[in-house]
């Protein structure tokens, strides 16, 4: 298994890098961004200055020698919008949404498993219906709606929670409410048809004909075998939770990365672009060897491949 | 916001009651809602809302303020001043009044903001946008008096210095700071990046004491969110919600905010290099049905480029009528004399440029394609958009019809004719000799003459050249809490001076 994890970090390096050398060619192809922190009407003189200052009037090729012995030295250069260091920047920004995505993929999968596996129990009951129809209208509802309607629902009528901002613990409630709800619907559905396949097996049968409860069936025996497929879709859930909590934290206020990569785009600040595409891979990577090792303790097949 | 101690405070989820909704806070202090964070909290940057909202003329005060309303220049660290030759002008400084880490406001402290915006190290906006090409210098003259010497005659320096604020000598050169040390009714207490800014009265202020003794600013992107907190009394004030979530009338309040919108017309390239097809797209769009549904009904319709603020607005000025058929006929006209009136025309939009851009741009090539013209419609993201805004104008575009918006907080005419209409100016689509003099000869001028020549550009430019297709002076909606008792005014586009937010009576209560 050690070997396992080792070729899969050095396919991760490799993937790593490639996006590095991406991310940087593309942000500069959008244009410069003297454009955007200089008034409409400033001097040519002072745009001059300005790509001088940050190195844009450097041959591209050179700005970019410069950016590789940055990184070796762990300096990924000055923040354009904040005139601070980059990684400082996004470092800052990172724990509130690695909190919302740690408090949201627990209670996804917590929500998601009880859900989807009490729905393959009983297929074509009520619950069953009922999941699937209220699963979908999850996964397929925009975010953005949703957050804006529970504002006005919770907030504004019922007065039961803050609109917005990071001050209690009750402003967390519907940001991660929101984040839950797309990576909820699309998992209780993953669970449903694999929990659906586990409970017809004959191993299943063997179980019920020796008398045991529906409650170990369900989730010691079926569920054992029915988290494979639910640890692939959880995983690439979980690396999307950055994608909405984009929406989650402009909506409400969260000073987390997903909108610090956001405006960094819109504000052509290419450190920040570069930093925060960095810790965001770096964290991809990181799920995807915990997804390995779940794989692997889930499926001894994996473990003594 | 540290990792460990969001995932504590939402673990104590459950043992904090929906009690905590009261919102209770000093009854003199005040949340505010920007729609956007600041990056920094440089006194040499107040020129940008995001930063001149927070601490213009509340923790960094100018020598002088513009009187929008009145078009004048009002003291405020400066007591007089007058022009003593063409390149001169000395200022009287206020006594006795100290920094707020105690040092004394004098000619030193002048002398060194301006030396400290003028550093090329910094991009400050003050420079870039108002003094760049002045070349200005202070010198002390006594302690209490300062000597402006400029490259060129500046006669609206007065104005210009509405924009420099004055920071204590301890603000480093050459490096942004994040904590101004001003003069103003309200030292900065703290900014929590990405959360809030608070500023705290000053007790030692040398004005009059003001009612709020404190601020706290957040911001919130969402419009809708931002109105929300306010009618939950999360927050006292937000700034610039959108016309759809301005639905109660106590408490949403209307103010110009100096951006006037228009279609710039490139008026080089046929068919817009002939004046009959301009006037056509002029007479096409029909601005008044745009006013209360896209547009909000309080815009006005606009006839130039600057609006009533700015000294040299031409109220004389007519806004064009909606007249299809006129337009078709000066098309047919035009065509019968050999012009392409068919050839087609990219209309040039930028998402979200203003409330309802988008719904505008697309009704507006509408109301043009119905008379007749071959419009091919675009929206541009930011950097593309300013790249076809700006010079040098690619050699083979196409005949465009481009969509900007200009904001002149400035209170004088000079920032929007150069730039806009000079063959030098930037965004300049003109080459007109004659317009050229005219606009230096104006920009040279002071007084009731600068005005007059400055109303002559604009009649020249919309009733002779037809250059571009003037649209709207806009508005933003401020929701005011029921607390306060405040009426905003095109001044709070670039800044909210705490001092005036005084309580409603029934807060006071």
């Amino acid at each position: 298994m050690g070997s396992f994890i080792f070729k899969r970090s050095l396919q991760s390096v490799f993937s790593l890098v490639a996006l590095i050398i991406l991310i940087f060619f593309l942000a500069r192809m959008t244009g410069s961004p003297a454009d955007l922190y200089l008034p409409q009407d400033a001097s040519a003189e002072a745009r001059f200055q300005f790509n001088e200052q940050y190195g844009f009037n450097d041959p591209l090729i050179e700005q970019f020698g410069r950016f590789l012995w940055g990184l070796l030295h762990f300096d990924m250069g000055q923040s354009l919008q904040f005139s601070r260091p980059a990684v400082d920047v996004v470092l800052q920004a990172f724990p509130t949404t690695l909190a919302l995505a740690a408090i949201t993929m627990p209670l996804v999968l917590l929500v998601s498993i009880i859900t989807g596996s009490l729905a393959a129990y009983r297929p074509g009951g009520i619950f069953d219906r009922l999941a699937s129809i209220l699963s979908l209208v999850g996964a397929s509802t925009p975010n953005f709606w949703v957050a804006i309607v529970g504002v006005l629902v919770f907030a504004v009528t019922l007065r039961v929670l803050p609109t917005s901002g990071t001050g209690t613990a009750l402003h967390w409630i519907l940001p991660v409410g929101v984040l839950m709800l797309r990576p909820t619907g699309v998992l209780v559905q993953v669970v449903r048809t694999s929990m659906m396949t586990a409970l017809s097996s004959t191993y299943i049968k063997t179980a019920r004909a020796k008398g045991v409860g529906s409650r170990a069936i369900v989730f010691v025996h079926a569920l054992r075998n029915g988290l494979l497929p639910v640890i692939t879709v959880a995983s690439d859930q979980a690396a999307g939770i950055v994608n909405g909590a984009v929406i989650v934290e402009t909506v409400f206020g969260f000073p987390g990365i997903g909108k610090l990569m956001i405006d960094s785009v819109l504000l052509r600040d290419f450190a920040v672009i570069q930093a925060a595409v960095l810790v965001t891979a770096l964290a991809v990577f990181v799920i995807n060897i915990i997804v390995d090792i779940a794989y692997a303790l889930v499926d001894p097949r994996i473990r003594y491949s | 916001m540290n990792f460990w101690k969001s995932i504590a405070l939402v673990a104590s989820t459950a043992l904090i009651a929906p009690a905590s909704l009261a919102h209770a806070q000093d009854a003199t202090a005040v949340t505010i809602v920007l729609p956007a964070g600041p990056d920094r909290l440089d006194p040499c940057e107040t020129p940008r809302s995001v930063i001149g909202r927070i601490i213009k003329q509340n923790v960094v005060e100018t020598l002088v303020e513009l009187d929008y309303a009145n078009q004048k220049t009002l003291p405020r660290l400066a007591t007089s001043w007058e022009q003593t030759a063409p390149t001169e002008w000395v200022f009287k400084l206020r006594p006795g009044i100290a920094f707020h880490d105690g040092t004394p406001f004098d000619a030193k402290s002048v002398v060194h903001s301006l030396e400290r915006t003028n550093d090329p190290a910094l991009t400050c906006i003050t420079r870039t946008k108002y003094l760049d090409g002045i070349a200005i210098k202070a010198v002390e003259v006594d302690p209490q008096t300062v000597k402006f010497t400029t490259k060129t005659a500046v006669p609206i320096l007065p104005t210009l210095l509405a924009q420099l604020t004055i920071s204590s000598v301890n603000t480093p050169k050459g490096e942004y700071t994040a904590k101004p040390i001003g003069t103003g009714p309200y030292t900065f207490d703290h900014w929590t990046q990405g959360e809030n800014v608070g500023l705290l009265r000053n007790d030692a202020y040398w004005g009059d004491k003001p009612v709020i003794d404190k601020a706290t600013y957040v911001w919130r992107t969402e419009s809708s969110v931002a109105a929300a907190m306010v009618e939950t009394g999360e927050a006292d004030l937000a700034f610039s919600i959108a016309p759809q979530d301005a639905t109660n009338p106590e408490t949403d309040k209307v103010y110009p905010n100096s951006d006037s919108a228009l279609f710039r017309l490139s008026v080089d390239i046929p068919p817009l290099n002939d004046v009959r097809v301009r006037k056509a797209i002029n007479l096409a769009i029909d601005r008044k049905a745009f006013l209360g549904s896209v547009i909000s009904d309080k815009a006005e319709l606009a006839m130039q480029q600057v609006g009533p603020s700015a000294l040299g607005f031409n109220p004389n000025l007519k806004p064009w009528a909606y007249d299809p058929e006129q337009a078709q006929k000066l098309l047919a006209e035009a065509k019968a004399d050999g012009v392409d009136v068919d050839r087609e025309i990219r209309m040039i939009g930028r998402p979200a440029m203003f409330a309802n851009s988008n719904e505008f741009v697309e009704a507006s090539a509408e109301m043009l394609r119905a008379v007749g013209f071959n419009i091919k419609l675009e929206n541009l993201e930011m950097t593309q958009w300013l790249k076809m805004a700006n010079k040098p104008f690619s050699p083979d575009r196409a005949p465009n019809i481009f969509l900007t918006m200009h904001d002149n907080n400035s209170g004088d005419a000079a920032f929007t004719a150069f730039f806009k209409y000079h063959s030098n100016g930037r965004q300049s689509e003109l080459h007109d000799p004659a317009l050229d003099a005219l606009i230096v000869s104006a920009g040279t001028k002071s007084g009731d003459e600068r005005v007059k020549e400055y109303n002559e550009v604009f009649r020249k430019i919309y009733e002779d050249v037809v250059a571009d297709v003037p649209l709207f002076h806009m508005v933003n909606y401020m929701r005011v809490g029921k607390r306060l008792d405040f009426t905003p005014t095109i001044a709070n586009a670039v800044e909210l001076q705490l001092a005036r937010l005084k309580l409603a009576d029934k807060a006071t209560d």
